[in-house]
């Protein structure tokens, strides 16, 4: 796994290239818009990761000449903008996602692996399957070990989107954006609350606990513990 | 409806003012010079009149009946006026002389200047003529009368007249369109004005109000106007980048020092737990800076009075429903119900996530301060031209003179304020609505708050 970080931003960029690495990633640098241009374009990473505000060539213009080019790995930007129109802007030009600085570190990784992982998933499969959990995407019907599990409309939204991701982590961030639509943080500990509803429907009665908590950064749906 | 009805404004005010005073300035100066003309031409009459009197009064006294006969006779024969009528009769009114057939009166006429009409055999036609006379009784008791055939005054005071009513008619229509067509003008002017300024209200900061190149008044005042937009639109942009590099200068360095407490968190060997526990809440700390500033960054945008950034269709009955169902095991979780009463169809033009903020922030800050047992009620009502969105609570309220403060940034009100709240909940919903040009209201729900959102359809 290859990606490019460009960010002009040389001590934040040393230690997110330092933390990606230790991640098990590889990872080329470019300080700056042209040359991140450059190496987008000429390059061959499975992700590029891209500040907005950048000397010489701005982020969103990269992604625009990188789709000119019709070049399609995915794009996360990293941005200190953060209004609505800002992140609007940034996946109109072609960007796959956005995250607003500072951000978490494990928010990022959560992210990366989301985007990485995105080519390879099935997108138009109709059933999914972990472990003796079934959801018939077309039927909207989830089964346990052939037990029929009731769920609401916005459950079973939430577990497709965690079971799409499974072995993944994901955040609570990327839950409500994916989930609700909601790109801003409530205050309340919303996301929790509604994972464990699901999870007393899921796991209960079961010994084996499918969905977990990963502490300081999301969920994870899977099998081993 | 952007242009006023013509018969609304000022200047169709002012030129229908205007319009009467023209007219009866007209009519008065036309009015007395008729009555002066009329009046001249009559007094010239009795003079002649008074004059012939009084010559053939004198031929009388020197001569008696035939002279005076003589005379008449040779007035009306040789160099008699042009309409001029005499006659002489004795005292049972028979005709002497003249060049009346008949007395035209019963006996003696009561006025000074009677007048009467005569009949006259013109060539092809029978006319009448109006005559204005005198009548002396000679001191042998006989009666002369003295006339003058007045139809060509009478024509003239008749054409006098018509004329002065065509003038008065003609100059209240030419004021009358005159003022029209001002009003018109002046009112689609205004209108230009007023619709471009509304325009430039409801978001189109780009644009300006026309000047005609008529280097009229109106010009002027469009030029000043765009003047002061083009501050205004330059200040703007000056804030929205202000923010923009505020933003991006405060939160670089936040963005160094999360990145940096990451990669501790992250080292291998772990840190000893006390370390490790402290950085966690450190993080917080930045979290907590982070939000604070996002929110202040947001209400300051909106502060401005930047528009909205691209607007799209939000149905607010949908988003308060799915919000209702987000919070709704939360708001349980605390002992509170939620209840939620939504019409369908009650969309406006907005920003979907600021909505939802603003229906998030009111939501939270009822699980702020009510009390467990107590109720949330959400509601989306369409009206004929706005979507009220209310928010209402049976909690412990907000006291009617801390209501206009509540919106206010980092103001809490009462004490059940939690440590960990900004302050600055309400004074997001206010910037939020302030940006959706909606009215946002805060009002006794006898008992708790009742905060109502009051979005334009249009």
């Amino acid at each position: 796994m290859h990606i490019l970080l460009i960010e002009d931003d040389t001590e934040a960029a040393r230690f997110l290239v330092k933390g990606l690495r230790e991640s098990g990633y590889s990872v080329d640098h470019a300080a700056d818009g042209r040359d991140g241009l450059i190496r987008a374009t000429e390059g061959h990473f499975d992700l590029v990761v891209t500040d907005r505000m950048l000397p010489h060539v701005d982020g969103l213009a990269i992604i625009q000449i990188m789709r000119q080019k019709g070049i399609t790995t995915p794009v996360l930007v990293l941005s200190a903008l953060g209004s609505v129109d800002d992140r609007v802007k940034g996946l109109k030009a072609g960007g796959d996602d956005y995250l607003t600085k500072p951000f978490a570190f494990v928010e990022l990784l959560a992210r990366i692996e989301a985007l990485s992982r995105r080519r390879s998933s099935v997108p138009d499969a109709t059933k999914l399957k972990v472990a003796d959990l079934d959801f018939d995407l077309l039927a909207r019907r989830v089964t346990r070990g052939g037990r029929e599990i009731e769920l609401t409309a916005r459950e079973l939204k939430l577990l497709e989107f965690l079971m799409r991701r499974a072995g993944q982590v994901v955040t609570r961030t990327m839950l409500l954006e994916g989930v609700w639509d909601l790109h801003f943080d409530p205050q309340s500990n919303l996301i929790d609350v509604h994972i464990s509803r699901l999870r007393q429907a899921i796991d209960r009665g079961s010994d084996r606990q499918l969905i977990h908590t990963i502490r300081g950064s999301g969920y994870v749906l899977r099998t081993e513990d | 409806m952007i242009r006023r009805a013509i018969f609304n404004t000022t200047a169709f005010r002012l030129s229908v003012g205007y319009m009467f005073l023209v007219t009866l300035a007209v009519a008065v100066t036309l009015g007395s010079a008729y009555l002066l003309t009329d009046g001249l031409i009559t007094d010239e009459v009795d003079v002649i009149i008074d004059t012939e009197l009084k010559s053939l009064q004198d031929r009388y006294a020197r001569t008696g009946i035939p002279g005076v006969t003589d005379e008449i006779n040779l007035r009306i024969d040789s160099w008699g006026r042009i309409g001029a009528v005499y006659m002489l009769v004795d005292s049972n009114f028979e005709r002497i002389a003249g060049n009346v057939t008949h007395w035209p009166f019963d006996t003696l006429p009561a006025e000074t200047r009677p007048e009467f009409e005569i009949a006259t055999i013109e060539p092809g036609r029978r006319a009448v003529h109006p005559v204005r006379a005198a009548v002396r009784t000679l001191p042998g008791g006989d009666h002369l009368l003295v006339g003058t055939d007045i139809s060509q005054g009478r024509r003239f005071a008749e054409k006098f007249r018509i004329a002065m009513l065509w003038g008065i008619g003609l100059t209240s229509l030419a004021a009358a369109l005159t003022g029209f067509w001002f009003s018109y003008r002046l009112s689609r002017r205004v209108g230009d004005v007023t619709g471009t300024c509304k325009r430039i209200l409801a978001g189109e900061l780009g644009r300006r109000l026309p000047v005609a190149g008529a280097n009229d008044e109106f010009d002027a005042l469009a030029t000043s106007v765009n003047d002061v937009l083009d501050r205004l639109e330059d200040q703007a942009r000056t804030l929205r980048a202000t923010f923009d590099s505020a933003a991006h200068d405060l939160r670089a360095p936040l963005h160094r020092l999360r990145t940096r407490m990451d990669a501790l968190l992250l080292r291998l060997p772990p840190l000893e737990p006390a370390v490790h526990e402290s950085i966690e809440s450190a993080l917080r700390e930045v979290d907590h800076i982070q939000r604070t500033l996002a929110i202040l960054l947001q209400i300051a945008l909106a502060e401005s009075g930047a528009p909205l950034a691209s607007p799209a269709a939000v149905d607010v009955g949908e988003l308060a429903t799915e919000l209702a169902e987000l919070f709704e095991p939360v708001v349980r979780d605390r002992g509170l119900t939620l209840v939620d009463e939504e019409d369908t169809g009650a969309i406006v033009q907005g920003n979907r996530q600021l909505l939802a903020q603003l229906v998030t922030n009111l939501i939270e800050n009822c699980l702020k301060y009510v009390p467990t047992g107590g109720r949330i009620d959400l509601s989306v009502k369409r009206l004929t031209d706005s979507v009220c969105l209310v928010v209402s609570d049976d909690g412990p309220g907000v006291p009617a003179d801390d209501r206009m403060r509540a919106v206010q940034p980092f103001v809490r009100i009462g004490q059940s304020g939690r440590p960990d709240s900004s302050g600055l909940g309400l004074s997001l919903v206010s910037a939020i609505a302030r940006l959706h040009r909606a009215r946002l209201t805060l009002e006794n729900n006898e008992p708790g708050l009742r905060v109502v959102v009051e979005l334009p359809l249009k």
